[in-house]
């Protein structure tokens, strides 16, 4: 094999790469509706939105804790968007804005309360997910808001070139953006650390509780903005919005590999993840099989994806080990 | 996806005065606070203290307990089991499916959900143990799992011809204000008691739960302790479940809310205020039960004081935040005064 090409098959994404390929290969054979336009945007609408969610969780898996209440921030944020543009008449932008910073801070919320009393992340994200759902409830008395404005209904429905819709489009640039922080920017890497080894890491001058509070901080404005994009999508500030993002979050990072004791997550990778989710949700539907399906396909998928990762890793320790 | 161990249990060690460690125990804590609520609703809230109101209060805290007390078990293995929303459900539509589609006798059925709920939580417990990996993800896959497939199977159709005596047990009352439901509670909480204080296989759980490699080199079988504390968990989830459709005369698919994720919140509130650790190792079925018994009188008192019935659920948030927070400050000043 030539080096180039090596290399390639050595990274984290390749392995979601192929899975992808075939079951795209597989699917299109049994049925060629599977690759029109219509059922190509139909695609990329899914992906877009579920891949927020997907980095959102990412964000957190990255430095091994877990955040439960990205659905709960979702939720809010969407609520909190329509609401103001219903009730208060705000030109979208500005509620849009003022929505963002509403998950920021509840992701803020989140990193400060675990960063400042060192309590697992699972409780209190448990408990803040009760508390922000709470609060949708009590707003919205589990009513959905219907005054979203058509700017934003228009933006939910319409496409930017060919088959890819706008909405793909801030999934695209928060990508990108992710990517960078990762691989260049210093507090993309001292997330990393953090999630790494905490201890090595703290020992090496980085500050713990900074990395944490950052790293929830995006993850809540990563399922604001996933809960936003939904709202133009569902053309509705539905309260329920964010309820089954749970298994959803996990996933998608999961099957791209992402180490869940942190310090390893790739972002094309979990990119892929989603798609593979998406393609196996899409086909269920193509082929007429149960919706109610979803569920376990999902379920089997997590099982299977963190037990080939388990088993990458005992492969790759071995070799260690001799040395 | 580890969980941050917390300072060795304090109760383990010699402490230097006895009155002040009792006294800030969790469940001297937890048995203030319910008396103290009780006061304060019953002066405030029209008719908390009214015989259909305590009534109402016992059947559903004893619902509440029996969740509490099925993560419990599973809390005590450092694991936990987001899945038992899903296995109860999963038991209680079966015990429908079963009366009511095969026709089979209603104590047979119930036997069988039973069962059912045991199978599927000991599923959980063999693949975490022959994983290695942390519970959190594999009963996140299985929540999905066995409830994606008991929708699947049953069209997400209620079982509503259940038998009277089975209805009749969640409406009934034994002496004014006691439900039977509640008995039930007591006896499997005074069950577990006795399996964590007295007997060899509760010892074991606790030890494998505090430390598995110690107790592994003591010659427990850590891996089949930690499955029969999933096995555990299930039949208690089934038991749950089965006490809920009782009380609502019908089995429902989502009695228990998207993938039964509603029970999460109430299963990690009970044990939590109880003081059970995290990291496992330290159980108080006592503890629990009191939690979840405060709980549900808070929101019981709540709602007749009208506080809005859509806000109950952020104050329960709020509610296992301030727990935890004073857990942690509780922790700090038993070890501040153990150095002074």
């Amino acid at each position: 094999m030539s080096p180039g090409l090596s290399r390639i098959v050595r990274t984290d994404w390749f392995g979601p790469f192929v899975i992808a390929l075939a079951a795209i290969a597989i699917v299109a054979a049994f049925n060629p509706s599977f690759l029109s336009p219509l059922n190509i945007q139909v695609l990329l609408l899914a992906i877009s939105i579920n891949a927020l969610i997907a980095f959102s969780q990412m964000s957190i898996i990255a430095i091994g804790q877990m955040n439960l209440s990205v659905g709960a921030i979702g939720g809010l944020v969407a609520i909190s968007f329509a609401g103001m543009m219903e009730v208060w008449g705000f030109p979208a932008p500005v509620a849009a804005t003022l929505a963002l910073a509403l998950g920021l801070v509840c992701g803020l919320l989140n990193g400060l309360v675990i960063a400042w009393t060192g309590i697992s992340a699972f409780i209190i994200t448990l408990a803040s997910l009760s508390l922000y759902k709470g609060i949708n409830l009590g707003i919205t008395q589990a009513q959905p808001f219907y005054g979203v404005l058509d700017a934003v209904k228009a933006f939910g429905q319409t496409n930017v070139l060919g088959p890819i819709p706008w909405l793909a489009v801030p999934t695209a640039i928060v990508a990108l953006l992710l990517w960078y922080m990762f691989n260049r920017l210093p507090v993309g890497r001292f997330i990393l650390a953090v999630g790494g080894n905490q201890h090595a890491a703290e020992l090496s001058g980085i500050s713990v509780g900074f990395t944490v509070t950052v790293a929830h901080a995006i993850s809540g404005l990563l399922a604001g903005l996933a809960g936003i994009l939904l709202v133009a999508r569902l053309q509705i500030g539905q309260p329920t919005i964010g309820d089954d993002w749970l298994i959803l979050s996990f996933a998608a990072p999961v099957i791209g590999g992402a180490v869940l004791a942190g310090g390893h997550v790739s972002i094309p990778a979990t990119l892929l993840g989603v798609v593979i989710v998406a393609i196996i949700t899409q086909a269920l539907v193509l082929f007429n099989i149960d919706p109610y399906l979803v569920q376990v396909v999902l379920g089997f998928l997590i099982l299977g994806a963190v037990g080939l990762n388990r088993f990458r890793e005992a492969r790759l320790e071995r070799p260690a080990g001799r040395i | 996806m580890a969980l941050p161990d917390s300072p060795a249990s304090p109760a383990t060690r010699q402490a230097k005065r006895p009155m002040a460690r009792y006294f800030l125990t969790n469940e001297f804590g937890l048995a203030a606070l319910i008396v103290l609520f009780a006061v304060l609703f019953g002066v405030t809230a029209q008719g908390f203290l009214s015989p259909f109101n305590l009534f109402a209060l016992g059947r559903t805290a004893s619902i509440n307990i029996m969740i509490g007390l099925a993560m419990m078990v599973v809390i005590v293995t450092g694991g936990l089991n987001l899945a038992l929303g899903a296995i109860g459900v999963c038991a209680a539509i079966f015990c429908g499916f079963l009366i009511q589609d095969a026709g089979l006798a209603w104590p047979l059925a119930i036997v069988l959900a039973l069962a059912l709920g045991a199978a599927l939580g000991s599923i959980n417990g063999w693949i975490t143990v022959r994983s290695g990996l942390h519970s959190f993800i594999i009963t996140l896959a299985t929540m999905s799992i066995f409830f994606g497939a008991m929708i699947f199977l049953t069209r997400a159709q209620s079982y509503r011809g259940l038998p009277p005596e089975l209805t009749s047990f969640g409406r009934i009352k034994i002496v004014e204000i006691v439900s039977p439901l509640l008995v039930v509670t007591v006896v499997v909480a005074l069950l577990l008691a006795y399996l964590y204080r007295l007997t060899a296989l509760g010892r074991e759980m606790l030890a494998a739960g505090a430390k598995a490699e110690a107790a592994e080199l003591s010659g427990v079988r850590v891996g089949r302790v930690f499955i029969i504390c999933h096995m555990l968990s299930g039949a208690i989830a089934a038991v749950a479940a089965l006490m809920l459709t009782a009380r609502n005369g019908a089995a429902i698919p989502s009695m228990a809310g998207q993938l039964g994720q509603d029970w999460l919140l109430p299963a990690f509130l009970a044990p939590v205020l109880g003081g059970t650790l995290l990291t496992g190792g330290r159980v108080s079925v006592l503890g629990t039960c009191l939690g979840a018994f405060l709980v549900t009188m808070l929101t019981s008192g709540l709602l007749l004081m009208q506080i809005g019935e859509f806000w109950i659920q952020s104050f329960l948030g709020l509610l296992l935040l301030a727990a935890v927070l004073i857990d942690k400050s509780r922790r700090m000043l038993l070890d501040r005064s153990k150095l002074s």
